[in-house]
């Protein structure tokens, strides 16, 4: 289906200016073409251009937001470099992050671990999160590097790693050396092992709830290590119940 | 020829033998150490890893050869303080298979609290089939005979109604006397025949029980017998009960039409004496066709008194006009405390047929008939059982009278405990309030009263507290 191309200038146009409260009516041209150019690669590739075209220009700080949210809808690897670019923008990192995050395409990926690199504070954290929000294999050994990292981005890594729950996470975190996510390790280790058991890979959980077990001990002392002596016997247990 | 098919049929039998054991035989390993681990962790001294234990007990192991293992080998071998939490986790499981090894812990164990324990869990697994093992225990006394009690409430399986039932006829007497409360509290309606000899019986305590049962599970079929009863009963507690039981089925029972037309049934052809003793039921029952006898009654001289006590009993605001009427024609002092007594409790009740507006009215109605500050009194307490902003102005003006201006105050203050009520007119409620703390001189009040004008609440004490 194709959408009137002038309509959606004069739309592009009045989103540049838009700003939160003001009327949306205009975007709803926008919102149509989103859904006219579905299945239509050409029209749909038009589109994201010109949206990258607000992205890049001077548009209101509601505008880009606006755009990154269609971009995570149309957008394709042409708008991972001007979404990337935005990755440290204080404003706009986490609208990136949203549009990278849900964008199929390998270099989207390839964008957010490269961000690793050159984001610092929230925003590397934002990253991380990102990062694990697609499933993200190839990240493992980066958020692995980051588990002895300062304190707050230490625990996102070790949450995501968790949450990705792959073999390789699961190695990653073992392999941890102490630092201060020690608890948040242990927490994902859990995780893994959960994940492992839910999907029927009881060996593989079986060995991180007997490591978590051992590593408590016979009499554990604080609250956190009987928290995690229980947790780390009902996953043996379901592990060695197969009924 | 039919060697070789032979041959090949015994080896692929073998084969397929070999297979079932191949796949048997890792299965069960695995369950014997899943079993081990679990019976390791229930035996645990330590609660946070038993409580581990136990919840694998309940939800986890599945299969009937697991609850056996768990029964038979685990329960019997534990630590006596640890048994009854696994008896606890075996009844949640809910698997009957469970039930030979808790039975016998319920029949042998040295511990009776152990016993009681078992047989809780007994009646949590059981059918019809452990009914009398369960009722045997009945007399068994102290921690069993409670256990036994618990177990036959919840015993669900099948055939346990007809077990029970079938337990209750050829009980002992002692037995028979808490089945009859089984019975009732299980609303077992099956019962209610089997109950009607005991209903009016010899034995005190039988009958009583059995009253007690047919209040709840009885129908037309056995008023006779429940009449009987209640007039075998003596005055006291025992009539009373019995009284309610009456009125529950001709009210409340599964058929308490029919139950009320036998009851008047049975009051029409009492003698006298037995009619005095059955006027609370009348009254108590209400409709029309009690009230048609209650007039027949009133019409007749020397039966004049037993209509007005059943009138004095009846359970809604029907027969205002008719106790109005009375008021006003008696000369009697008794007969009309007797009718204003009536009309000051009527008047308010909740399921009356009055709106607030009406039940006010007829309240105003009776206090200026009252001649004695003591009915006025009965009147203004009772009001504010109507809780309008309209019986607040009722009762207000009594505050100034000395005689009456303690149940004023006590009125006005219960009134104003309905938050509602009282935001919703809060200038005329604090006033009134003010005017309570400068009149009485109950400390509580004036307490309350601060409160109120505060929007603070007053936490009514217990009955008794």
């Amino acid at each position: 289906m194709a959408f009137d191309s002038s309509r959606l200038d004069a739309a592009l146009a009045a989103l540049t200016a838009f700003d939160w409260g003001a009327d949306p009516g205009p975007l709803a041209t926008i919102d149509e073409a989103v859904v006219a150019t579905h299945g239509g690669e050409a029209l749909r590739a038009d589109l994201e251009r010109r949206l990258l075209g607000v992205l890049a220009g001077t548009a209101s700080r509601a505008a880009k937001e606006y755009v990154c949210r269609r971009l995570a809808v149309i957008g394709s690897a042409a708008s991972v470099p001007g979404l990337a670019r935005l990755l440290d923008d204080p404003h706009q990192s986490h609208m990136a992050r949203f549009a990278l995050e849900r964008i199929d395409a390998p270099e989207a990926g390839a964008a957010l671990r490269a961000a690793l690199a050159t984001t610092t504070g929230q925003r590397r954290i934002g990253v991380v999160s990102s990062l694990v929000g697609r499933g993200d294999a190839g990240c493992v050994p980066l958020l692995a590097d980051l588990l002895n990292a300062e304190p707050a981005l230490a625990i996102a890594a070790a949450e995501g790693l968790g949450r990705l729950a792959s073999p390789e996470a699961a190695a990653a975190l073992a392999a941890a050396k102490p630092g201060p996510a020690d608890a948040a390790i242990l927490d994902a280790r859990l995780a893994c092992a959960d994940a492992f058991l839910a999907r029927g890979e009881r060996t593989q959980a079986r060995g991180i709830y007997d490591a978590i077990a051992a590593g408590v001990g016979p009499t554990p002392t604080s609250h956190r290590d009987r928290a995690l002596r229980i947790a780390a016997t009902r996953g043996r247990l379901a592990c060695l119940d197969r009924t | 020829m039919p060697l070789l098919v032979s041959l090949r049929g015994r080896i692929a039998v073998a084969a397929v033998v070999a297979g079932a054991w191949a796949a048997v035989a890792p299965m069960a390993a695995w369950a014997d150490e899943a079993f081990a681990a679990v019976a390791e962790l229930v035996r645990s001294t330590d609660p946070d890893l038993r409580a581990v234990g136990l919840e694998r007990v309940r939800d986890g192991l599945r299969g009937e050869a697991a609850s056996i293992r768990l029964a038979e080998t685990l329960l019997p071998g534990l630590e006596a303080a640890c048994q009854p939490a696994l008896l606890a986790a075996l009844a949640d499981r809910g698997d009957p298979a469970a039930l030979p090894g808790v039975r016998s812990l319920a029949e042998a164990a040295s511990d009776p609290a152990i016993r009681a324990g078992a047989l809780v869990t007994v009646a949590a697994l059981a059918g019809g089939d452990d009914v009398p093992l369960l009722v045997g225990r009945l007399g068994a006394g102290g921690p069993e005979a409670d256990a036994a009690r618990r177990g036959l409430l919840l015993v669900d399986g099948p055939g346990a109604t007809a077990a029970l039932l079938a337990a209750a006829r050829g009980a002992p007497r002692d037995t028979r006397l808490a089945l009859i409360e089984i019975l009732a509290a299980r609303r077992v309606t099956a019962a209610a025949p089997d109950l009607a000899g005991d209903a009016s019986g010899d034995d005190e305590a039988l009958r009583g029980a059995a009253l007690r049962a047919l209040g709840q599970l009885g129908t037309a079929a056995e008023v006779p017998t429940m009449v009987r009863g209640l007039l075998r009963s003596t005055a006291g507690q025992q009539r009373d009960e019995a009284e309610r039981a009456l009125v529950a089925v001709c009210t409340a029972g599964r058929d308490r039409q029919r139950a009320a037309e036998a009851f008047l049934g049975q009051f029409a052809g009492a003698v006298p004496d037995a009619r005095r003793q059955l006027v609370g039921v009348l009254g108590r029952i209400g409709g029309p066709e009690a009230r048609g006898v209650v007039d027949r009654l009133l019409a007749d001289p020397a039966q004049r008194a037993v209509g007005l006590e059943a009138l004095s009993r009846w359970p809604d605001a029907t027969v205002k006009d008719r106790l109005l009427e009375l008021l006003a024609a008696t000369g009697d002092e008794k007969e009309r405390d007797v009718l204003l007594g009536t009309l000051i409790r009527i008047a308010p009740l909740p399921n009356n047929t009055l709106d607030d507006k009406q039940k006010l009215e007829l309240l105003r109605r009776t206090m200026d008939l009252c001649r004695r500050d003591e009915d006025r009194r009965r009147v203004l307490e009772r009001a504010n059982a109507i809780r309008t902003v309209d019986t607040l102005r009722f009762v207000v003006p009594y505050l100034d009278q000395p005689a009456l201006a303690e149940s004023a105050c006590l009125s006005v203050v219960e009134l104003a405990h309905h938050q509602q009520l009282r935001d919703g007119n809060k200038e005329e409620f604090t006033k009134a309030l003010d005017r309570v703390i400068a009149t009485t001189t109950n400390a509580e009040l004036v307490e309350r009263c601060n409160r109120y004008k505060e929007g603070r609440t007053w936490n009514r004490k217990a009955p008794g507290g």
